[in-house]
């Protein structure tokens, strides 16, 4: 196992949609990212791209080592999903524990039974997460933030070593938005997991100077804040950006 | 006679176990519109049964054909969803090719046998109000099917209708367990079908889920089965009252049972 992520000339295309278009970048660990880009831009394709779950039609992916085509169960172990809280079905009456567990419960074959020691490691991962004592409750009973932290917690579980979160600030408020990213860059630093996430909204992050990827089917730029946030690449990058006396609007949340 | 009544009761408390036991899941993964699909293909496969048995002079039990045809359209639906139809559409397609089974050989059936029709038309609203030994030994059978898989699976198909993207980056096999859930579904209401007719089968296979669902979220799956349960009791029992077919009285509580899921929402 290396410590880099090297994408290199990646397209995917669904029918003959090109979705990703020969983008190549590479990380080397420690790395705190984050993908920004309108929507429709590629940026939940290229995180499943990279978990294994879509097939890039050509290029080549290297995770640590490992191929997400040919080493699909090293790749499960070694990384961590956040999917989008849109995407998640509160109509199913579930608790936390049964959430959080399921990030482990999924290395073991069925029955997939909640033993002690899942128990307590559900404990633990929801003492890092600060949200302990929860695990009997509903999922749907806890706030946008707590629901995100469970998330996060789910994949923590496995103890990976890189995690990606699909928009985990959305239709989060600006204080919880900090919040996440508080915890984020605490999981960055204290456990050494490395962070890729995709956020339309890049000031709760901007305290912990994130590397930041700007993506719109091609990679339009890579580098710190300052030097990507400028309007020449961000209006070449989004489509119809709206240029003010004080800056730029670029603003598009999921919600 | 007693013996008789104790048949049909026992028949329902076996059926109602039998749906409570699928109910849930089937509300939990928000595919009522599956259910569709599967009352146009049972429909379609018993019409096909009664086509090949007329036509051949068989004998080969209905039930067989709306299971096979039903698990064929549900897994043919959910193979268009995987491949990125939208839901609506892969259900308007399968219920669409369906419905066509269904008139092309109900036609086919009455042209070559006078009672084809009359015998599929009794797959639609149900069995009579006798039970027999055999729909006894049916439900009996698929019950020892399906409980133990929809139990030992449980937790994978509630995890699947939670986040099915999270549980397929986990490494769960989302197809697998959805195509067995889909099968699973379409055997017990193709067996269901047989004994209380398509349309009711289709009425109660959600509505016990549902409202478990909203009543008590907690403890959804005693209570899916408990609701079933009495639905099918307190249905063959109206309908032995109103002296109409169990489907019938069937059917009338879970109107019921759905007034009062509505009535609860406008409460809340």
């Amino acid at each position: 196992m290396n410590n880099e992520v090297n994408i290199e000339n990646v397209t995917v295309k669904y029918n003959s949609f090109k979705v990703l278009d020969n983008i190549s970048f590479n990380l080397i660990s420690p790395f705190f990212v984050v993908i920004m880009g309108p929507n429709g831009a590629g940026k939940t394709t290229l995180l499943k791209t990279l978990l294994g779950l879509v097939k890039p039609t050509q290029g080549n992916i290297n995770i640590y080592g490992y191929n997400p085509e040919r080493n699909i169960s090293e790749i499960r172990k070694i990384t961590g999903y956040v999917p989008q809280i849109v995407n998640i079905n509160t109509y199913v009456p579930i608790t936390v524990e049964e959430v959080v567990s399921m990030g482990y419960l999924s290395k073991t074959k069925p029955p997939r039974i909640l033993s002690k020691r899942v128990k307590n490691k559900v404990k633990e991962v929801l003492e890092i997460v600060n949200l302990p004592g929860v695990e009997n409750k509903m999922f749907t009973e806890l706030s946008g933030g707590q629901r995100q932290r469970i998330l996060i917690a789910r994949a923590l579980i496995k103890n990976p070593k890189l995690l990606l979160l699909d928009e985990p600030f959305s239709m989060l408020d600006f204080k919880i938005k900090c919040e996440i990213t508080a915890l984020l860059y605490k999981l960055f630093r204290e456990l050494d997991i490395d962070i890729l996430m995709v956020a339309h909204e890049l000031s709760p992050c901007i305290p912990y100077q994130p590397q930041v990827i700007i993506l719109n089917k091609k990679i339009y730029a890579i580098g710190k804040a300052d030097e990507v946030l400028k309007t020449d690449i961000l209006s070449q990058a989004y489509p119809g950006v709206t240029s003010l006396p004080g800056g730029i609007i670029i603003g598009e949340d999921h919600a | 006679m007693l013996e008789i009544i104790a048949l049909i009761y026992l028949l329902a408390l076996l059926s109602g176990i039998l749906v409570g036991s699928i109910s849930l899941p089937l509300v939990m993964s928000r595919n009522i519109m599956f259910s569709l699909t599967l009352l146009h293909s049972i429909l379609g496969g018993a019409i096909l049964g009664v086509f090949i048995n007329t036509m051949y002079n068989l004998n080969i039990p209905i039930p067989l054909f709306a299971t096979f045809t039903a698990i064929f359209f549900s897994i043919l639906a959910a193979e268009l969803v995987e491949k990125g139809f939208p839901e609506d559409t892969a259900t308007a397609f399968s219920v669409a090719a369906a419905t066509t089974i269904t008139i092309v050989f109900s036609f086919y059936a009455s042209s070559i046998s006078s009672t084809a029709l009359a015998e599929a038309w009794s797959y639609v609203m149900g069995a009579s109000s006798l039970a027999t030994l055999e729909d006894l030994t049916k439900i009996i059978v698929v019950l020892i099917i399906t409980i133990p898989i929809v139990h030992l699976f449980w937790r994978e198909f509630k995890y699947i209708a939670f986040d099915p993207e999270g549980a397929e980056a986990l490494g769960l096999n989302v197809r697998f367990y959805r195509y067995l859930f889909y099968s699973i579904v379409a055997f017990v209401s193709a067996v269901l079908s047989s004994t209380v007719g398509v349309l009711v089968a289709h009425v109660i296979l959600a509505a016990p889920g549902a409202f478990a669902l909203k009543i008590y979220k907690k403890k959804p799956v005693i209570l899916s089965y408990i609701i079933s349960t009495l639905l099918m009791l307190t249905g063959y029992i109206l309908a032995r009252i109103l002296n109409i077919p169990p489907s019938g009285g069937v059917g009338l509580t879970s109107t019921i049972l759905i007034l009062s899921m509505v009535i609860l929402r406008e409460h809340d």
